[in-house]
């Protein structure tokens, strides 16, 4: 029964194309509803009990299904969930068409900059970033797997200033009004960006200080970035 | 005038649409509905924003009866049901469901193969005037919308109504 439950979805998704094979999830383009979607599967892992897996799979399904909602209620751009299937652990998502990964976007505008390398024509992006991050910390959503490719740049108008950024991939997200969390967060974020992005301290730095502006509980956040940066390091030291 | 959607997932099912306005026998097409003699999901149209809305809840309608899972007693209830952004079932059914005193109804069908006896016959039973579904947008109540379905500004100024409607349909088990 479980078996053929699962057969329609996985039909399904066989006709699709895979965007990307992740280690915990498979994601598909494909036309449902008769709309471009997005598809999220969260698949078994075989080294794990099976009740324990699907345990947890299911919560990662409901975590990410939560928080994007969360987030949209407050206006922070995360694609419109039009379906879910709790027993093929599949989310059914808004497709951001015409849009690239920030992490794309900053590597294309660096080889355009290139070899007179300036950051500037980055600000204004990173400072987008960081205001969109305090909300959605306000609202006290930690996203748990922050990097420069979980972020979508849209064109919803013409020209650079009309870029929208859209947050994705909320599976290791949870709920939390801890600043510790939130400050782990960035500190995800930060080591991300930089390995991703290297020399690019300057746009963190500005992406952090638009950051600290745009919320007011900020300073805690910030004070715990700090500290976490300090464990770090000195975990690195003695390891 | 009907219009046609697939559900992808369920090859071979199909979600027709009918939208009749000026209907004079609403009390008698709830009765048939709730007696079996009208197979198909009587909706009142005040609360729809667009058809994608009804799809949506149409497709996790099959989904739930699929794995045996439904919250209510038949797919066409269900249907109803997974538009409410609630889940109180009678909350539901007072909000989409096709009451005494409407004069506008949409017909919802989930059809495997031909239905076109299917909607020939519910077009017989209709004392009404059947509309193209373009026209649905002038039967519904936005401002009653955005209540019901808790929309705040931030979230419908980001993506539209439609967009906040749907989203919050399709989460609103796990919330
Ligand atoms: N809603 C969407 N619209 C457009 N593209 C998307 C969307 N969601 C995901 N993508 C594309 O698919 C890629 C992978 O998506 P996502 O990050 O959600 O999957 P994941 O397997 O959980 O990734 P990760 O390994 O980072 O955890 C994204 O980098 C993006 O390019």
């Amino acid at each position: 029964m479980e078996l053929e439950k699962n057969m329609v979805v996985s039909e399904f998704l066989s006709k699709g194309s895979v965007l990307k094979q992740g280690a915990e999830a498979r994601v598909y383009r494909d036309v449902f509803l008769g709309r471009s979607t997005i598809i999220k599967e969260r698949f078994p892992k075989k080294y794990r009990h099976p009740l324990l897996d699907e345990k947890l799979t299911h919560r990662r399904t409901v975590q990410e299904v939560r928080s994007i909602q969360r987030c949209r209620r407050a206006g922070i751009p995360t694609p419109v969930v039009y379906f879910v299937d709790y027993t093929s652990h599949c989310i059914f998502l808004e497709d951001i068409v015409d849009s690239v990964t920030v992490r794309d976007h900053i590597a294309a505008t660096r080889q355009r900059s290139h070899p007179s390398p300036t950051l500037v024509p980055l600000e204004p992006l990173a400072a987008r970033v960081g205001r969109v991050l305090a909300r959605m910390h306000d609202e006290d959503v930690v996203h748990g797997d922050l990097t420069t490719s979980n972020m979508l740049l849209r064109r919803s108008g013409d020209g650079e200033a009309e870029l929208s950024l859209v947050l994705i991939d909320f599976g290791l997200s949870y709920i939390s009004a801890l600043p510790e969390d939130k400050g782990v967060d960035l500190y995800v974020l930060e080591k991300a960006f930089l390995s991703t992005h290297p020399n690019t301290e300057p746009l963190f730095q500005k992406l952090l200080e638009s950051y600290a502006a745009s919320s007011k509980k900020s300073s805690a956040v910030i004070k715990k970035l700090d500290e976490v940066r300090l464990r770090g390091r000195k975990r690195s030291m003695v390891g | 005038m009907h219009s046609s959607h697939p559900l992808e997932l369920f090859p071979g099912r199909t979600v027709t649409l009918m939208l009749f306005k000026c209907v004079r026998n609403p009390a008698e097409l709830r009765r048939s509905a709730m007696g079996g003699q009208i197979t198909a999901a009587l909706i009142n149209p005040r609360m729809l924003v667009d058809p994608f809305q009804v799809i949506v809840a149409a497709n996790k309608a099959v989904h739930l009866q699929t794995i045996g899972k439904m919250k209510t007693r038949s797919l066409n209830s269900e249907i109803i049901f997974n538009l409410s952004p609630t889940n109180n079932i009678s909350e539901a059914f007072k909000r989409f469901g096709i009451s005494d005193a409407d004069d506008s109804v949409l017909v919802v069908l989930v059809a495997t193969g031909d239905e076109s006896q299917t909607l020939a016959d519910i077009k017989e039973k209709v004392d009404g005037e059947q509309v193209p579904m373009e026209e649905l947008p002038t039967l519904s109540d936005v401002t009653q919308i955005r209540k019901l379905y808790k929309v705040t500004p931030q979230e419908e100024k980001m993506g539209g109504l439609l967009d906040s409607v749907v989203c919050k349909m399709a989460t609103k088990d796990v919330m």
